[in-house]
């Protein structure tokens, strides 16, 4: 074993990234492609009329121009299409931004030019946009993906009235986008009835099977293929198939020729999903020593007239903390904006709520905020049937390496009491816990003749460092150097594997690479023993160790080269073991700063450790801990989709006034990590990470900035004004 | 975006030319905001005259006036050692502004010429009186946290967004321009029009006009200067609210202040009332705090913005305390 996994391995695709060798979907070369552009309907509820082209058609360079008159009729896909309807399929508008058209033209400039000039008049409905308006239509929706958004044990309500200590409140988040800064794009090549598509997603092979069902293949794997080698960001705004793509893909077929479709900033405000806006409403009883005896969470998210998902799970809620009363209502109401989807960790909306209530709790109870939560632990998971323990839980070690990093036994507990020259100084701290999935996936090694292996799946690199961790994975398991493995993904030509999305990559892929690879190893150890040319003929395989290309037993050594060159054919092998879903747990310990008379706030110090099992990349799983951070530190602070409240129209569909953070609002973050002492080395049983660190920011935001100044904030973002 | 010409003017007297006799020409130097613009579809020109090679870029002390070419780069002026040493405010400003990559880039004539952040505005999808005048204005029953409480009408309500107009106006500069009609200067009180029914017309800029520089007046009391900006994260945003202060006093007493204002008024806001009434009296925050009422007592509070009222106020306590030693 050469101990690759778990190192800090720099990137092996670090350098083509940063040269600009890495091509991205939009990247690729496509002969005689021409460019798309979507007119966007500018009504939020209504019906097309009338599209005049003529302007447009006149514009140079513009091929032609599309409506839903001319386009095929397509099946909408189920999952991960997660949307009811497509659009340009006939005249109903059921949102701002919503294509109505469809521009082609030899240049970008030409097609968004044309499709400018294309003139569209709409028959007007007067929309639905403020949820505060119709909170009294909340309703409980349909299952979505066989998930309930209704469940309970115990007796809650009875449980609560008796509580001898009550939380009773409502916390709040806006819509808010996901912004990854690669554009959606897709590029669709019809060949002989076949179709290829250079697609940004962060699932390849659940990309193809949509677009299939779309256009009513019933082989996917024959008819499309999905290419995505890198991706610049996604953050689940890329997860799901968008109608952007299974147009693109219809306009290509029409027109015949290669069609490249790369959505503005703007249009990826209404084109691919969003965090609902949630309101939160959660009561927590608990005894006098804290212990919390019920937990009742009604959540009412947006949803919209033709679909009603359910995107922000009460995971937390229902299991994080020992509790015997528990009911979970997550509720829609339905207003006439686009269809919301998957934002990074979103778990995050309603455990901002719980962490916070948690918080109030403590302040109710008089008990440490971290002394609460550890008297509130639990290793099983108190909703399966019967209660099942969860494998190696250290969240309690979580809490307190994080705690001792931190300093947090030096807090003075009362609230507005801390200063520093003109600042408060607050402490505030949460659990952070988020589900990952696991999704059947298959992993080829191949073993080439000049002994160096090449490690195929449908995966794909979403910016997490897939590419580095299955290299790491399958040079240890081989005994080769990192240098002299090359992985491949995001190719459906390759075996299909996960999404990369619900933190489910790892816990898809490492196990499989891990088998593939001892699997290969097996291989090539046994042509070895086998070969009266080795110096290791004759050996029992089961002595034969590999590390560093070679393969030794009693002072005896053979090189995978050798081996693989006399061997004359390459070696495969496939890995397909199967994982389950699980979580990963955490705590982060924070310090705000806050300026009373301006309002001025700014995060000073964050410290966190993690379970997530096995570290399979030290520096990218720090990686994720900054990345999470910073995406819980904008939650709190100041993300935020403006909606028109009389048009719908989404105000702020740009990086210049949907503010995330840069660099000066991110302080330096601490990441410990607790994972366990003697690793598996079979890689059984990997746990996903990605989603979980931030899910608690928010709420330690709102928790210091209380124990700053002693106001409570209940609705993010916690901007300024609610400050002063 | 649709196709425009492009021509690279050789001298300020050829580019004004190329302008007049151009339909709808307009001028271009850093270009940061200008082609966002033109990519959004907020403005639409047919032909750009680039004026980075007029040799404006200077910055010249001369008695009584420091000079700022227009051409000058935002990064340029905010680390002049002059501007730095006479005019902080100056400096401050800029360096609040934007980041280092557009710092680099934009001009100070284009820096007062950028157009207002309202979304409404910037998207062609919307209505705006600005943009398409008669259109109406959905930000005054709409979003408007970003919105001005001073100075706006039943037509417009949109912010000016730039930093270093407060700064300017607070140091009372004029803005030099060329035109088919020759040069003029304009005081920068006079260079910024309130929005009135005519909210498509921001400045007092003539057709064909070029701005050639910014004159400011060397005096003690620009030394003593500040730029307080509040903003909705640290850096690379614009101003929720900002200060341009600049104030002398002597054994505590007020000799002299000037103080104008971001991120409330429709245009950079100068209210010498305000000043009036802390010049001679001695510098206490009673006193900041009456100049402050004066300020807002016009102002116009929407839903999304009335925190401004308040806000503006703590900012002048604040910025004025810091310059006059107050704690």
């Amino acid at each position: 074993m050469s101990g690759l996994v778990g190192k800090g391995v720099a990137r092996v695709d670090g350098r083509a990234k940063v040269t600009g060798a890495a091509r991205y979907a939009a990247d690729q070369e496509v002969p005689g492609v021409l460019h798309g552009a979507l007119v966007m309907s500018t009504i939020a509820r209504g019906e097309v009329l009338e599209i005049d082209r003529r302007a447009a058609l006149a514009h140079p360079g513009v091929v032609a121009v599309y409506t839903h008159a001319d386009l095929r009729r397509l099946n909408v896909p189920n999952f991960p299409f997660n949307r009811r309807f497509i659009p340009m399929q006939e005249t109903r508008v059921h949102q701002q931004g919503q294509p109505v058209a469809y521009v082609v033209a030899e240049t970008l400039e030409q097609a968004q030019e044309g499709a400018a000039l294309v003139k569209v008049r709409y028959r007007v409905e007067e929309p639905v946009v403020r949820m505060a308006d119709v909170l009294g239509e909340a309703f409980l929706p349909e299952r979505f993906r066989d998930r309930p958004n209704e469940i309970s044990r115990g007796a809650a309500a009875a449980a609560f009235e008796q509580a001898a200590v009550r939380v009773d409140r409502t916390y709040s988040s806006p819509m808010q986008h996901h912004n990854p800064i690669e554009p959606h794009t897709t590029t669709a090549v019809w060949e002989n009835g076949t179709l290829t598509l250079y697609e940004s997603t962060q699932g390849v092979v659940f990309a193809r099977d949509a677009v299939a069902t779309a256009f009513g293949f019933d082989q996917p794997a024959e008819k499309v293929r999905v290419v995505s080698p890198y991706l610049g960001g996604g953050f689940g705004a890329k997860g799901p198939t968008y109608p952007h793509t299974l147009l693109t893909a219809a306009v290509a077929e029409l027109c015949g020729r290669p069609v490249r479709l790369v959505l503005s900033r703007a249009q990826m405000y209404t084109s691919n999903g969003h965090r609902a806006e949630h309101r939160h409403h959660l009561r927590l009883g608990a005894d006098r020593q804290g212990r919390l005896t019920a937990i009742e969470s009604t959540s009412t998210a947006q949803v919209t007239r033709v679909d009603e998902a359910i995107y922000n799970g009460s995971e937390s809620a229902v299991r994080l903390y020992a509790c015997p009363n528990v009911h979970v209502r997550q509720l829609g109401v339905r207003l006439d904006l686009p269809t919301s989807s998957y934002m990074r960790s979103p778990e995050t909306t309603a455990h901002f709520g719980l962490e916070t209530a948690m918080d109030e709790l403590s302040y109710e109870l008089g008990i440490d905020p971290v002394e609460l939560r550890v008297r509130n632990h639990t290793d099983v998971d108190q909703q399966a049937d019967p209660p099942a323990p969860y494998p190696g839980k250290r969240l309690l070690e979580c809490y307190r390496v994080a705690a001792e990093a931190f300093g947090w036994s030096r807090r003075r507990p009362k609230p507005g009491t801390t200063r520093d020259g003109d600042e408060y100084v607050g402490w505030g701290m949460a659990t952070e816990t988020h589900t990952h999935a696991a999704i059947p996936s298959q992993v080829r090694l191949t073993v080439g003749t000049d002994g160096r292996a090449t490690l195929r799946t449908a995966t794909q690199e979403i910016g997490t460092g897939t590419y580095t961790v299955l290299t790491q994975i399958a040079a240890e398991g081989l005994g080769l150097p990192l240098g002299h493995v090359t992985t491949l993904l995001g190719d459906t030509a390759y075996p299909a594997a996960s999404l990369s999305a619900g933190s489910a990559t790892m816990p898809s892929v490492a196990g499989p690479a891990a088998e593939a690879a001892a699997q290969a190893r097996q291989a090539v150890i046994a042509l070895a023993v086998a070969d009266p040319r080795s110096p290791l003929h004759g050996v029992p395989a089961g002595e034969v160790v590999a590390g560093d290309g070679r393969l030794s037993a009693r002072g005896r050594t053979d090189t995978y080269r050798d081996v693989m060159r006399r061997h004359g054919r390459p070696v495969e092998a496939t890995g397909s073991r199967r994982n389950t879903g699980g979580h990963a747990f955490g705590a982060v310990f924070l310090e705000v700063r806050i300026h009373p008379r301006l309002g001025r706030l700014r995060v000073s110090r964050v410290v966190a450790a993690y379970d997530l099992g096995r570290v399979l990349n030290r520096r990218t799983a720090r990686g994720q801990v900054i990345g999470g951070v910073t995406w819980g530190l904008g939650f709190a602070l100041m993300e935020h989709t403006m909606v028109d409240p009389n048009t719908a129209r989404v105000v702020n569909p740009n990086l210049s006034t949907y503010l995330v953070p840069v660099c000066a609002d991110v302080p330096s973050v601490e990441a410990l990590f607790v994972d366990p002492e003697e690793p598996d080395a079979e890689l059984n049983g990997i746990r996903g990470f990605g989603e979980t660190p931030g899910t608690g920011v928010p709420a330690a935001i709102g928790n210091a900035i209380y124990h700053a100044i002693g106001r409570r904030l209940r609705d993010v973002p916690f901007s300024q004004d609610k400050l002063l | 975006m649709r196709a425009f010409g492009y021509t690279v003017a050789r001298d300020p007297a050829g580019a004004v030319r190329t302008a007049t006799n151009t339909p709808n020409a307009t001028y271009v130097a850093g270009g940061t905001d200008l082609l966002n613009l033109m990519r959004d579809g907020a403005e639409a020109h047919d032909h750009l005259i680039d004026v980075n090679r007029l040799n404006l870029a200077s910055i010249t002390a001369c008695s009584g006036t420091l000079r700022i070419g227009a051409a000058a780069r935002m990064r340029q002026v905010a680390e002049h050692a002059g501007v730095r040493e006479e005019f902080p405010v100056l400096s401050e400003a800029l360096l609040a502004s934007a980041s280092p990559q557009v710092r680099n880039m934009a001009s100070i004539g284009g820096n007062l010429l950028q157009r207002t952040r309202c979304g409404y505005f910037r998207d062609a999808g919307s209505a705006c009186n600005k943009r398409v005048p008669g259109s109406g204005c959905p930000a005054i029953t709409g979003q408007n946290r970003s919105h001005a409480v001073l100075g706006g009408s039943d037509h417009c309500i949109a912010t000016h967004p730039s930093d270093l107009a407060v700064a300017l106006t607070a140091l009372e500069a004029t803005v030099h321009l060329l035109g088919p009609g020759g040069e003029r200067a304009v005081p920068i009180a006079d260079f910024y029009l309130l929005p009135g029914s005519t909210p498509d017309q921001e400045t007092a800029m003539r057709p064909g006009e070029l701005i050639t520089r910014v004159d400011v007046p060397r005096t003690d009391l620009a030394g003593r200067s500040r730029y307080l900006k509040l903003r909705d994260r640290a850096t690379f945003e614009f101003a929720v609210v900002s200060v341009a202060a600049a104030l002398r006093t002597r054994g505590g007493v007020v000799r002299d202040v000037r103080l104008a204002f971001g991120g409330v008024g429709t245009r950079p806001w100068r209210d010498t009332r305000a000043e009036a009434a802390l010049r001679g009296r001695p510098l206490t925050p009673q006193a900041i705090q009456e100049a402050g009422r004066l300020l807002v007592a016009d102002a116009k509070p929407y839903e999304g913005n009335a925190f401004k009222v308040e806000l503006v106020q703590r900012a002048l306590v604040s910025i004025l305390g810091e310059l006059g030693g107050l704690r």
